[in-house]
């Protein structure tokens, strides 16, 4: 009301000052004429015709100065009404007349389009009426929250899948009334805070968000969307909606447990094959022939393959049912590559193939999970191994890029890869045909690599000419880089490639 | 303290080893891996006693007589977890490192757990015995 009082002020004393100027420059002229010696009569004339012109001009300009906060404002109406999608928006640095009343009509009208959708006028009661009916009769959980967290609105479909009334749910706040877990770091919690200081409008999606439910032991897992508005006039800020998928997610999560199973009965054998045949090779070192010896050391070597296969396995499972967890801690690479290497040494060997390690010295520690970066460098230099039958050496490279990311390369020169395969490489279970014949393998390796690797922060990518051999190289973040983000609460526990131990000089009970 | 058995023989001269005759109580209940185990235990200068009952592994290892205690965790009577977590609350000065063994996977919840209970932790399969033995050599 006071930008209206203002502008009407504004208005008066501008009208004022056109009626005073047209007033005065027709007594003017009538003084100029009569000083001229015309007669009295004539010069009323005069005066009167010359004043009637200069007010029809006054009145011509003033009314465009008056009528230009309405046109503004008709501009800005035009602007969201999307029947008029040609109009450009108002520029509001031109008004010079009631600016302030003006810009506060404008936001209104942009904050009325914006909690309508756009150009629809909700005011009369039978908009609303029924807006209210598409939302409590939405058939599927919805929930609505104002600036504070507080849901101000839960339809019925929320309040039966949540088994809350809705006393239960209204005005409470949303964190205390849903313990939410989510797949990712991004929660509802931080992606708020993010959008809340830098989006007016903003929509999000979560996948496999788990509720747990009160008095059960069961949860709700469930997909979620979020719509945000900033400084909505009806006070809706954030509305959920939930699509649930409790049991195709509790039938993913078992099918990760039977192939933890699976595992499980798998890995007892491998665990008494390679123990027996390390024992076979101590014991009978001396005894046995060239060929036998040979043969020693192909069964010890399948054994180790078989168990990483069996690794890969589970970790492709938790890949897919989003479960992979990486353990994130500063690590020596060059140790790990070392590890690596001695491990997959016997299996370079027995296919008649040497390893080459060129690894820079000035190499900063890798912020990575010890288990999982050495399953990328194993199943790379594997993949190597298998598919590069011709050849003989294989090098390893590990340096520091100019981005300042650790970079290891595995060359082979093998029999290369076609061009138009590339692409396909690391998609899960891809293997190209043409070597499908002679290579047995399942193609697992890449696309579990590639998850792994983009896990980390880091990404993996493929070089290849075919007949001139093959370079797959990715990268790893210095710990420097990622040692903000880590949870310190695992300190003094020391990962090692297949376990993990306490350091006791740092770890006292 | 405890029974003759278990205190080192000084009569036979040994190279001095990381092992120094420690005590180790390997509680497996899968008995090619537990005689796999003993066997190169034994050789690397430790001495072993196995359990392959779950509820007799606890009474074991509630005599608080050993250095080591390697836990498996899928056990008759009772599991590992429930064993380390009688073991941790009974015994809050426990002078053994208890490292579980196991081929079985892990959640997340279980991880967290046994990172907070355990010294260590092996996966049977990745390791062979005498992998097992440089492990635990490195157990100050």
């Amino acid at each position: 009301m006071d930008h209206m009082n203002k502008l009407r002020g504004q208005i008066r004393w501008y009208l004022l000052g056109v009626i005073v100027s047209v007033a005065a420059l027709g007594v003017s002229t009538y003084g100029l004429v009569s000083t001229l010696g015309v007669e009295s009569i004539a010069s009323m004339a005069i005066a009167l015709a010359v004043s009637l012109l200069i007010a029809y001009v006054a009145a011509e300009l003033a009314s465009r100065y008056v009528m230009n906060p309405l046109k503004i404002l008709e501009q800005a109406v035009l602007h969201v009404t999307p029947k008029h999608d040609g109009t450009p928006a108002p520029n509001l640095e031109q008004v010079k007349l009631g600016r302030e009343l003006l810009t506060s009509l404008v936001l209104q009208v942009y904050q009325l389009a914006s909690s309508t959708d756009v150009g629809q006028h909700s005011n009369s009661s039978g908009e609303d009426l029924r807006a209210k009916s598409i939302a409590s009769n939405l058939p599927l959980p919805l929930l609505v929250m104002d600036k504070m967290g507080s849901i101000i609105f839960a339809n019925e479909a929320s309040q039966k899948y949540l088994m809350k009334t809705a006393s239960e749910l209204q005005d409470k706040n949303v964190y205390d009334v849903l313990d939410l877990s989510f797949q990712t770091e991004q929660t509802l919690d931080t992606w708020l805070n993010d959008v809340r200081a830098t989006k007016v409008v903003a929509t999000q999606t979560w996948e496999q968000v788990r509720l747990k439910l009160p008095d059960s032991k069961n949860s709700l897992q469930f997909d979620m969307a979020a719509y945000y508005n900033k400084d909505n006039p009806s006070r809706v800020e954030t509305m959920l909606v939930l699509f649930d998928h409790t049991d195709s997610y509790n039938q993913r999560d078992q099918g990760l447990s039977f192939i933890a199973i699976a595992v499980h009965e798998l890995r007892t054998p491998i665990t008494l094959l390679r123990g027996y045949i390390e024992v076979f090779g101590d014991e009978l070192k001396d005894k046995l022939n060239p060929e036998l010896h040979d043969f020693m050391e192909k069964m010890q070597a399948s054994a180790q393959q078989l168990s990483a296969f069996v690794n890969n396995i589970l970790n492709v499972a938790r890949v897919e049912a989003n479960q992979l967890v990486l353990e994130l801690s500063e690590q020596n690479w060059p140790e790990i590559v070392k590890a690596v290497g001695h491990d997959l040494d016997l299996r370079a060997h027995i296919k008649g193939k040497t390893i080459e390690y060129y690894i820079a010295d000035n190499l900063p520690t890798v912020g990575a999970d010890r288990v999982s970066a050495y399953e990328v460098l194993a199943n790379l230099l594997d993949n190597a191994i298998k598919y590069s039958n011709k050849s003989q050496k294989i090098e390893v490279r590990s340096y520091l890029t100019k981005d300042g990311v650790i970079e290891t390369t595995v060359t082979d020169q093998g029999m290369g890869i076609p061009e138009s395969v590339i692409p396909h490489l690391f998609e899960r279970f891809y293997r190209n045909h043409r070597t499908q014949a002679q290579v047995g393998g399942t193609g697992l390796g890449l696309y579990l690599s590639k998850a792994i690797v983009e896990a980390h922060g880091g990404h993996i990518w493929v070089r290849s000419k075919e007949g001139q051999g093959t370079v797959v190289g990715f990268t790893l973040q210095p710990y420097a880089l990622v040692a903000g983000k880590l949870k310190g609460d695992s300190a003094g526990i020391v990962r090692q490639a297949h376990g993990w131990i306490k350091n006791h000089s740092l770890y006292r009970r | 303290m405890d029974e003759s058995q278990a205190t080192p023989q000084p009569t036979q001269p040994q190279a001095p080893t990381p092992a120094g005759g420690k005590k180790i109580l390997c509680v497996e209940d899968e008995f090619f891996i537990s005689e796999l185990y003993s066997r190169a235990l034994t050789k690397a200068g430790y001495q072993v006693k196995v359990e392959s009952d779950g509820l007799k592994g606890l009474s074991e290892a509630l005599t608080d007589s050993y250095d080591i205690i390697l836990l498996d965790l899928m056990l008759p009577n009772m599991v590992g977890i429930d064993i380390l977590r009688h073991l941790r609350e009974e015994r809050p000065n426990l002078k053994a490192k208890v490292v579980i063994t196991t081929n079985l996977e892990q959640s997340k919840e279980n991880r967290a757990e046994m990172e907070k209970l355990a010294d260590g932790y092996l996966v049977k399969a990745e390791i062979t015995p005498k992998q097992l033995v440089e492990f635990l050599n490195s157990i100050k």
